[in-house]
């Protein structure tokens, strides 16, 4: 595959990237001190959180970006190959076909590829928790002290909430076995 | 070259105008109604077709990843009616729509849970210790689970474009499910969104699933002026487009846990064939399956391989099982015109004679109580959402 342009972008993200760890990367990793210690601290690993989300965004990206060049490419050679003359609606149509095909083959081959899954699987796990660190942040620093109810909160009462349920069913079931095993006790047992 | 370009323009002009007063293009017609709810499960029962139905009634589990009603998506379309038209007593159970409170639903409380009960209350319905299981998609892998859990409940298993071999290259999920951490998506989510599966699904090919599929809508669209009929179809097409974008776009939310595990048990370690998976306290068997068994595939399907269904039936014990492929995908099994003309047939053809009693006849009449006719006119016909 041709080498994308966007191989330059991420030249300067690199660059970037490593200028970031040495200096302000190390700074935010430094303890924190005083009353606001603990908060800090979370806090400032949303940087090195963000820093990584964005190196496997670019990873992911280089490589998509590589694959549009490389569709693109075997259009041009179809299309110089199959299309000539007179350009007309008709031949549009024939563009149309031969690019929807082309990319599509060319897209499949790329996602089918374990690289794409390791890119894809890399990338969504740390957007998972780059979204789950700022949603903690959002609990802990804005709907605390508003004193409104969190997300964890709510998890912890569906989960109460499941346990009960589960525990209902289960007595129900109990009782609806008794009744039947003696029958002349169902009241009794209701 | 003027007037190609104008026939263009008059197809996407007459499309539009289609769109701006659409017609009703109602999903699942058939006449049904509730019989059990628990939670957000609905039991469904669709008003037989005949007077006298196959003794066996069949129950049909859908997947929870989309809405059960592709089954029945419009009536020449429909395999729910096609059963019915055979003369089957159909149930369908509806998951509904997973909120919240159902994130810490487990496979266990699915298949143990609500799948038991649905199968305990057509029992009882019908006053028999036997039912027939029609699994469908991931439906079919939990029916799967759950006849080698409770055996002795079921009569005859079909199980339709179902995965209970995940280890295979085949398909796109497949290769992408080992390499997500879904402890960090179940962590973060909860109730995992409908529209991040989608995503998943339409990235197995993105440009013809989030571009060719519209230009093609606009391609059918047929401007003759001098033929009468060509308004209908154009309605048709319109129609048999928006039920179809319809089901595809009404994904329910996942059950953080059940997520959870059918990734990491299924698709990530492949246990359920091993029969090494665990459901509740119990380690599912497949042995234990020793009632008929009709597996059936679709030869092009691109979500469910046939290398994901096919080792089912060397896993099981029976020895009355059939295996059935068709030259057709995931979704045109249910709805591709070899539905209604070749799979239905076939599979109607595989359960009718396991679908009578010994020594009780062939058919038993529909529950007394309402006269038949009378229930149709009082079912509900169960319209998934006008437009």
């Amino acid at each position: 595959m041709e080498k994308s342009n966007f191989e330059s972008t991420q030249e300067i993200f690199d660059m970037w990237l490593k200028t970031y760890e040495a200096t302000f990367g190390r700074i935010v990793e430094m303890p924190a001190m005083g009353p606001t210690r603990e908060r800090s601290e979370k806090m400032m690993k949303g940087f090195s959180l963000f820093a990584e989300l964005s190196s496997t965004w670019m990873d992911s990206n280089v490589n998509f970006q590589s694959v549009f060049m490389e569709a693109m490419r075997r259009v041009r050679e179809k299309t110089a190959n199959e299309m000539e003359g007179e350009i007309n609606p008709e031949k549009y149509k024939e563009f149309y076909r031969i690019w929807i095909e082309t990319y599509s083959e060319t897209f499949k081959e790329f996602l089918k590829s374990g690289h794409f899954a390791s890119d894809m699987g890399k990338f969504m796990s740390y957007f998972m928790e780059f979204q789950k660190f700022n949603r903690e942040m959002l609990e802990e620093n804005y709907l605390k002290p508003m004193n409104l109810p969190t997300k964890t909160e709510i998890d912890e009462i569906n989960k109460e909430l499941y346990s009960l349920k589960k525990k209902v069913k289960e007595l129900d079931r109990v009782i609806k076995e008794l009744s039947l095993t003696n029958p002349s006790n169902k009241d009794e047992i209701l | 070259m003027k007037e190609a370009n104008l026939i263009d323009f008059e197809k996407f002009k007459r499309g539009m105008e289609l769109f701006l007063e659409p017609p009703d293009f109602s999903v699942g017609t058939t006449p049904s109604e509730i019989i059990f709810t628990e939670d957000k499960m609905k039991l469904i029962h669709y008003i037989p077709a005949v007077e006298k139905p196959y003794a066996v009634p069949v129950l049909v589990v859908y997947a929870l990843v989309n809405r059960y009603y592709i089954l029945d998506l419009q009536p020449d379309k429909s395999v729910i009616k096609k059963l019915l038209d055979e003369g089957f007593d159909v149930y369908i159970i509806d998951w509904g729509y997973p909120s919240g409170t159902d994130r810490y639903l487990t496979i266990d409380d699915y298949v143990n849970g609500y799948i038991n009960n649905a199968v305990d209350k057509i029992k009882e319905r019908s006053g028999l210790d036997t039912i027939t299981l029609f699994g469908v998609c991931q439906g079919g892998t939990f029916s799967v689970m759950y006849a080698a859990l409770h055996p002795e409940k079921i009569k005859n298993l079909v199980t339709l474009v179902s995965p209970v071999n995940f280890d295979t290259d085949k398909g796109l999920l497949h290769i992408w499910a080992r390499s997500l951490d879904v402890d960090k998506i179940v962590d973060y989510y909860g109730i995992v969104p409908g529209d991040f599966l989608n995503a998943g699904f339409l990235l197995t090919d993105p440009f013809r699933l989030m571009i060719d599929k519209y230009v093609g809508l606009f391609e059918k669209i047929e401007c003759e002026t001098d033929d009468g009929q060509c308004e209908l179809r154009n309605e048709e097409t319109v129609k048999n487009f928006l039920r179809m974008e319809k089901w595809i776009f009404d994904s329910p939310d996942q059950a953080g846990e059940t997520f959870r595990q059918f990734f990491k048990d299924c698709y990530q370690k492949n246990l359920l064939i091993k029969n090494k998976m665990v459901i509740g306290k119990t380690t599912v068997d497949l042995k234990k399956i020793s009632m008929p068994l009709l597996n059936v595939m679709a030869e092009f399907d691109h979500l469910v391989p046939n290398e994901a269904s096919k080792p089912l039936n060397d896993a099981v014990s029976s020895s009355d099982k059939e295996m059935l492929v068709f030259p057709t995908g995931h979704i045109g099994i249910f709805v591709g015109s070899r539905s209604q003309k070749d799979v239905c047939p076939r599979i109607s053809e595989w359960l009718k004679p396991r679908s009578i009693l010994n020594g009780e006849g062939e058919k038993r009449p529909i529950q007394t109580g309402k006269k038949r006719s009378e229930r149709k006119r009082n079912s509900r016909t169960s319209r998934v959402n006008k437009k």
